[in-house]
């Protein structure tokens, strides 16, 4: 019987966190290229987001060298952790554009995507409202505009409709667009499941270690690059693609990219806790405007309910494009209960904000060869990079072959999918089918909220990425994100984290270094650890 | 999963309301009784304040006209619950409750368990209302943004300091009693801010806490940002005010552990998830009753014990 959460591949490919002495064990701690091996990387991915990641995964399918690099400390913890975690049908997308194109093609790939990878989808589907008489005319556009990206099934639906299917739909509801294909997803798996394929099939992955610049060889044809990271190292390339999100621009500008420009669109959640679930049955979206999709509400796969996002427009590099404002909070409000009638009642358990990147060429900016021979940017996947993420991945492969002479071989021995033990326990209950060999640790919660037990923390400990901030862990298990925040488990967390990697308690961070749970600085005074 | 195991009464929660309960039902007879806990040792919140030299001690003993450190008194009712003959499950948790079947659902090392009784005390206690949840606090999510117990759990099991410049927000006794902790055990003088005009601990409270904190106190603040990458560096009000700290502790406003009860369809009120009451405290399906800090608002330890035994009178009324 199967043990959930406890997924251990034959891992070929290196993983390192760049962090200082004592802040993860010796053996995963980046120190120097030479760990990497001396052969030049065929490709070198920068930016572990769920594009990268979803590129990694592709790419490793073929027998290639690739480097997978991120500045953060986890795979997926940039843009991609904080979204509406909606996979779209693209219903709404704009006809004929590379987004459109990609998302169909996703829509169709996605079930057999999330059951080969166990990648948590719930096709719940979801039902666009139309709340005043000027949105219930604009339906019958938006219901062509569907059929348009052949999305046939989606159809407007009538206000009795909707309050049959909705009893807390707002009253004010007119008419509605009933998209059957919407699913909700698991934001954060998506990010790790690809990645510990990668890494399963040979991708090495370098984390905490940020790109500071490129130095492009001259040499003609297919020359020999190398980035430097923040701290200066070198890394050798033949290829380089830049999907740093929102920061491609200054990598871009390092080796003379094209125009575009980018800047981050901040947007604003309010999540609501477990007992506001029942309120709705599908995702009710807003109809959108010109600029932004608007204030939805939605259930989330881990079974809270969310509202946002807001769409606001800041400078490139502006410190808080991830920070939450109280206006923000209170205009999703707001935009929530426009759509869902006592959503204001609701207990919130936590807000949090994303930043998309939003660019002025448009969603989905692709340049090959981008400055030099052999450098590729991607860029401005603005709104539904979690859906697109294999799509976009495909298209940049075939992309590669064509304007790079990019030569493939089948990795005859790569995996393409994830077993069954590598489903998250809070998805699939590790102790509700107690298999006769349990452990009596995945009985013992150690997150009362959302019913994690020691066990499940322990296996994602050991799980491919070694996960080793708090945050990483909570991504992969929930600890820490139930309705508590934290507030009973943090400490017994920590002491459990430390117990199994060996990580003085006082060295764990929230988010990596500089983000030490305890003020930093501080030696344990030994009688304190035996009592 | 099948063979369930049936108990008179069961107990939620081992702090010191479902002690007081194990102790009232003792006294009148009525058993057996199973008290289950989700940690584990039994003595809830109280437990977790441990006697140190140079500690502050934060807990009232009424009866002995005494303010002691939380362990000594969660110890002397652990000695008084033991001579219950009470079943006590450790480490186990009540997941699941089915209100009108009287059956619970436990987890614990030996994995999924029903149990069947013929009344239930919820004592679930509570815990302090999360940033977000404030709705006047935004800004950053960084790390050392934490709680009261946090505090206690960094300090008192490991001699760490969850923040070497505190900003502690919130202001009634257990902000004060933070602030105390913190400074006791080498912190700077710590921030206290609120948005109340004058702090919500009493004058008696404030005084009692003089002898280790002198909290630089600002009130009346409206809504207020964390900034910071990584670690909080201050806090900015939207009128313009700054206060400097490495770690913000959230403390008070405690919001009662009552979702076991919304989420099995009984009568909770929202968004404060307090109980609906009936005499006796009883909740709204016949043979559920609750006491302790489950029952809402902040409430002393002891008070909580006796509030436990007081209610299981009505318990055995009831059967
Ligand atoms: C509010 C909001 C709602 C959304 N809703 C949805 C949705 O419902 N469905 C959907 O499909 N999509 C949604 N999206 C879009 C989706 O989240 C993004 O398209 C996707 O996450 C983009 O992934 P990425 O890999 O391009 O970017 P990121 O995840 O930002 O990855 C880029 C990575 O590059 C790294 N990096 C940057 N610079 C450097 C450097 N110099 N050196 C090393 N590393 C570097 C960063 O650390 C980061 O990890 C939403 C986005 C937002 C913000
Ligand atoms: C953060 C905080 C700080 C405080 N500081 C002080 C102070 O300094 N001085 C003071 O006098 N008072 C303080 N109090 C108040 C004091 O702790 C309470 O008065 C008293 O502990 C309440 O007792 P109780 O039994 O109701 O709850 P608790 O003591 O909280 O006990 C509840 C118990 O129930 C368990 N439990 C909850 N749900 C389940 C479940 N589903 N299954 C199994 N077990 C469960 C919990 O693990 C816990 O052990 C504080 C309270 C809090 C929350």
């Amino acid at each position: 019987m199967t043990q959930f959460g406890t997924w251990q591949p034959k891992i070929r490919g290196r993983l390192y966190y760049n962090w200082p002495r004592g802040t993860c064990e010796e053996a995963l701690r980046f120190t120097g290229s030479e760990q990497l091996g001396l052969e030049p990387y065929d490709l070198v991915i920068i930016g572990a987001g769920v594009v990268g990641c979803g590129l990694a995964y592709q790419l490793s399918q073929y027998e290639l060298r690739v480097l997978l690099v991120d500045r953060l400390h986890d795979v997926g913890e940039g843009t991609s952790k904080a979204n509406s975690a909606i996979i779209h049908t693209g219903y709404d997308a704009k006809p004929g554009t590379l987004e459109s194109e990609l998302l169909q093609e996703a829509r169709a790939a996605w079930p057999d995507l999330a059951a080969r990878l166990k990648i948590p989808v719930d096709p719940i589907g979801g039902i666009m409202l139309a709340v005043t008489d000027e949105q219930e005319r604009q339906l019958v556009a938006a219901e062509k505009n569907a059929h348009a990206n052949h999305a046939t099934d989606v159809r407007i639906l009538s206000a009795a409709e909707i309050r049959e299917r909705e009893p807390n739909a707002s009253p004010d509801v007119r008419g509605g667009l009933l998209v059957p294909g919407e699913s909700l997803g698991d934001p954060f798996m998506a990010s790790i499941a690809y990645a510990e394929v990668a890494l399963a099939n040979g991708v090495d992955i370098l984390l905490g270690t940020g790109i500071a610049g490129v130095e492009l060889g001259q040499a003609p044809g297919a020359p020999l690059h190398h980035l430097v990271t923040d701290d200066g190292h070198r890394l050798p390339a033949r290829r380089i693609i830049n999907a740093a999100g929102l920061g491609s621009r200054r990598l871009a500008d390092g080796y003379g990219g094209g125009a575009f420009d980018i800047n981050p669109r901040r947007g604003q959640f309010v999540l609501f806790d477990k007992c506001a679930r029942s309120l709705v049955r599908h995702m009710l979206l807003p109809m959108p405007s010109a600029h932004t999709k608007g204030v939805l509400v939605s259930p989330t796969i881990f079974g809270n309910l969310l509202a946002g996002p807001t769409a606001e427009d800041l400078p490139l590099g502006d410190p808080e494009a991830t920070h939450t404002t109280v206006e923000g909070i209170r205009r999703v409000m707001e935009g929530g209960s426009r759509l869902v009638d006592g959503l204001a009642q609701q207990p919130v358990i936590a807000t949090y904000a994303g930043a998309r990147c939003s660019c002025n060429q448009g969603s989905y900016v692709i340049r090959y060869n981008d400055g030099a021979p052999g450098v590729v940017t991607v860029t401005g996947v603005r709104s539904t990079g979690l859906t697109t993420s294999n799509s976009l991945a495909r298209h940049l492969v075939d992309g590669m072959q064509k304007e790079l002479g990019l030569e493939l071989s089948s990795d005859t021995v790569a995996l393409d999918a994830r077993p069954e033990s590598a489903w998250p326990g809070w998805w699939r209950r590790p102790f509700e089918d107690r298999p006769p060999d349990a452990r009596a640790d995945h009985g013992c919660a150690v997150c009362f909220c959302e019913v994690i037990s020691e066990g499940e923390i322990r296996d994602a400990l050991d799980s491919p990425i070694r996960p080793r901030t708090m945050d990483a862990l909570k991504r992969r298990t929930r600890a820490l994100m139930g309705r508590c925040q934290g507030f009973d488990c943090q400490v017994p967390l920590a002491e459990l984290v430390s117990g199994h990697t060996g990580i003085g308690i006082e060295q764990l961070t929230n988010n990596g270094p500089g983000s030490e749970l305890v003020a930093p600085g501080q030696a344990v005074r030994p009688e304190e650890v035996s009592a | 999963m099948n063979n369930e195991v049936h108990f008179k009464v069961a107990i939620i929660g081992g702090g010191p309301a479902g002690i007081g309960a194990a102790v009232g039902l003792a006294k009148r007879g009525v058993g057996p009784v199973i008290l289950i806990e989700r940690r584990g040792e039994v003595g809830g919140t109280p437990m977790g304040y441990r006697k140190k030299p140079g500690g502050v001690p934060t807990f009232v003993e009424w009866t002995r006209g005494r303010v002691v450190f939380g362990e000594e008194l969660a110890g002397r009712l652990t000695k008084r619950l033991a001579q219950t003959g009470t079943t006590i499950r450790l480490s186990t948790q009540v997941t699941k409750i089915y209100p009108a079947e009287k059956r619970l659902t436990l987890l614990g090392p030996e994995g999924l368990e029903d149990i069947l009784v013929d009344a239930v005390v919820l004592a679930a206690g509570a815990r302090e209302q999360t940033p977000a949840e404030k709705g006047w606090l935004a800004g950053a999510r960084t790390a050392r943004v934490g709680f009261t117990r946090h505090v206690t759990g960094w300090l008192d099991r490991h001699g760490l300091l969850p923040a070497r410049k505190p900003i502690v927000v919130g202001s009634d006794l257990i902000a004060y009693s933070a602030a105390a902790k913190l400074c006791a055990l080498g912190s700077d003088e710590p921030v206290m801010i609120d948005q109340r005009r004058s702090p919500e601990a009493s004058f008696f409270e404030r005084l009692f806490f003089r002898r280790w904190t002198r909290p630089d106190w600002s009130g009346g603040v409206s809504t207020v940002e964390i900034k910071g990458h990584g670690s909080p560096t201050h806090l900015e009000s939207s009128n313009g005010r700054e206060w400097q700290g490495d770690g913000v502790i959230i403390c008070g406003q405690l919001v009662p552990n009552t979702e076991l009860a919304l989420m099995a369809g009984m009568a909770v009120d929202l968004p404060s998830r307090q109980l609906q009451l009936a005499r006796g405290q009883t909740l709204s399906q016949p043979g559920w009753f609750a006491a302790g800090n489950v029952l809402g608002g902040f409430h002393g330890a002891q008070w909580c014990y006796f509030n436990g035994c007081s209610v299981a009178r009505s318990v055995a009324r009831f059967l």
